[in-house]
């Protein structure tokens, strides 16, 4: 069974396709990127999955369940994770009670175990130093890092990361990967990345969906994709495929 | 360890409120206890408002809900008030709740203006209601509280009464703030998407929020109305909502110490400023609107900052502690 599918995603926004018969299907344990130019439609994909937006047409399934028009707080108990962009937290809470926020979700854990299990995922995400630390004292990439803990506290079965490399430095990328490599060997998480860091991308991904003006051109493994003729033409231009050679 | 905030604060509101009792002359005990009973309803504002971040300017209108629900059963009705209050404010809670589900599907100004109508919609129901509300003039000879022989009636003897209960809804509103549904709904205020992301159901926890808003509200109400006695339209208008919002940000919003701070100082305000005659409005106006430019995070806010600079006192530290993260 899969652990996430899109099946024939339309989405329009007055008379522009954001979206226009979009598939995507996303198996157990794996990891998938969406990529594209700016404006592809990447981020309205990540809006339909999670009911931030609703299909025209088509359906969402997770896990083999319809989800299509299930609320967004109800996605994310059946096992859906998303951090965003330009990474939402919640700026009058401490790390702590950021991730606990996360950890209440699932039944009715006493204040203690739920202080637990959230200083678990925090010591993993190597945050504990500042665990009860205001959130707006972190930098930009710890409180990324936040909102990414916070998500894995909600136990997600399939994780949506939309662009968690923007904004960090070189350093920070480095770290990132490495700690998404381990936290999905950790919880054997399916995760969908959109990226625009092609390294990022090519490292961790093993299947790649590439969207261009709303409609899937490609799908393949990385190596099918850098040699893409479409892709190369639309996103990551003739130059990339010398590069990697 | 998780009740010491809740307690502090209690003791602090039971300490300061008896110590001013034993020395303020009878007309500044009056008001003393008005501003108890405002600081009831400006905690439960805080709820949605400082918490929430709903926009309510109908506060006024649950507080006439309690005091009217008290007043009703136990003149028409002749209930004892410790039963009437209870029931007046379960009624004014399930009112919050039906009234809640509709009115928090708006957002901001839209939420705020929809507040306000209730409230207008509630001073013309009570005002024209003449066979139950009595109309414009309200309904009278409300009867006192009484525990055996000793009586509420006197404001030395109300002053403890009021100060019991706003310690009980401040220690509550504290244990909240720390607690799951508190982290909610401060979530729910600052980033409601990322809410839902967190599997927060955003639409229960504005309700929730609304509903423990209107009870506190009831609770002021019923203390309003076993003060004064009496109750009318004129106790309950949209500029009370207004006043109380005005508390609340005043003292410094998301703080339960600021709720508390605001209404006593709010209330005692025009009457420091009685010197100035007529001209107390101006000042009085003056003063709100430079505090509200020049002190964004209300008066506790400016105790937190001055905190910073020198050592702490317990006062400010439990000022502090439940707004550690605001």
């Amino acid at each position: 069974m899969n652990a996430l599918e899109a099946r024939g995603i339309h989405k329009r926004y007055g008379g522009l396709a954001a979206l226009a018969d979009v598939d995507l299907t996303v198996k157990n344990g794996q990891f998938v990127a969406v990529i594209g130019p700016n404006g592809a439609g990447k981020s309205t994909l990540l809006n339909v999955l999670t009911g931030l937006a609703m299909p025209d047409e088509g359906q969402v399934l997770l896990a083999g369940q319809a989800i299509t028009r299930m609320a967004t707080n109800k996605r994310i108990r059946a096992g859906l994770g998303r951090t965003f962009q330009h990474g939402r937290v919640f700026a009058r809470l401490s790390v702590l009670e950021n991730v606990m926020t996360g950890a209440a979700i699932r039944g009715r854990l006493s204040e203690s175990d739920l202080r637990d299990f959230s200083m678990e995922i925090i010591e993993q995400m190597g945050l504990a130093d500042v665990a009860h630390e205001a959130i707006m004292s972190l930098s930009y990439g710890r409180r990324r890092m936040v909102e990414l803990s916070r998500a894995l506290a909600c136990r997600p079965h399939v994780l949506l990361l939309d662009e968690p490399a923007a904004g960090l430095n070189s350093g920070e990328v480095d770290q990132l990967i490495d700690r998404l490599a381990e936290l999905r060997a950790m919880h054997g998480l399916a995760v969908v990345l959109i990226e625009h860091n092609m390294g990022m991308v090519m490292r961790l991904a093993e299947r790649i969906f590439v969207l261009n003006f709303g409609c899937k051109i490609a799908e393949g493994t990385p190596a099918e994709i850098q040699a893409d003729p479409a892709v190369l033409s639309a996103y990551l231009g003739e130059g990339y495929a010398h590069a990697v050679v | 360890m998780a009740m010491r905030i809740p307690l502090q604060i209690a003791t602090a509101i039971i300490v300061l409120g008896g110590i001013s009792g034993m020395v303020l002359p009878e007309y500044h005990l009056r008001l003393l206890n008005l501003s108890l009973i405002s600081a009831v309803a400006v905690i439960g504002l805080n709820f949605a408002f400082g918490y929430a971040g709903l926009i309510s300017l109908g506060h006024a209108a649950f507080v006439g809900m309690g005091g009217y629900g008290l007043a009703i059963l136990t003149t028409t009705c002749g209930w004892s008030p410790w039963l009437a209050a209870p029931v007046a404010i379960a009624a004014t809670a399930i009112s919050a709740g039906l009234i809640g589900y509709p009115l928090l599907r708006l957002r901001g100004h839209y939420l705020a203006l929809a507040t306000l109508g209730l409230n207008v919609s509630f001073y013309i129901v009570t005002s024209n209601w003449i066979a139950m509300t009595g109309g414009t003039n309200g309904i009278a000879r409300i009867p006192g509280l009484a525990l055996g022989s000793f009586s509420f009636s006197g404001e030395h003897q109300f002053l403890w009464l009021a100060l019991m209960v706003l310690a009980l809804i401040a220690a509550a509103a504290a244990a909240l703030h720390k607690s799951r549904l508190g982290r909610e709904m401060i979530a729910v205020r600052d980033d409601e998407i990322a809410s839902e992301m967190t599997g927060i159901d955003t639409t229960r926890i504005k309700i929730e929020a609304f509903v423990l808003s209107a009870i506190c509200a009831a609770v002021a109400g019923c203390l309003f109305a076993l003060h004064m006695r009496f109750v009318a339209p004129e106790d309950f208008t949209y500029a009370h909502s207004i006043t109380y919002l005005a508390m609340l940000i005043v003292g410094g919003e998301g703080t339960i110490v600021g709720a508390v701070l605001g209404a006593v100082l709010l209330t005692f305000l025009p009457e420091w400023l009685r010197f100035l005659g007529t001209a107390y409005l101006f000042f009085f106006g003056l003063l709100v609107l430079g505090i509200l430019v020049f002190l964004p995070t209300g008066l506790v806010g400016l105790g937190q900052r001055l905190s910073r600079r020198s050592a702490k006192t317990p006062l400010l530290a439990s000022a502090r502690a439940p707004e550690a993260t605001s």
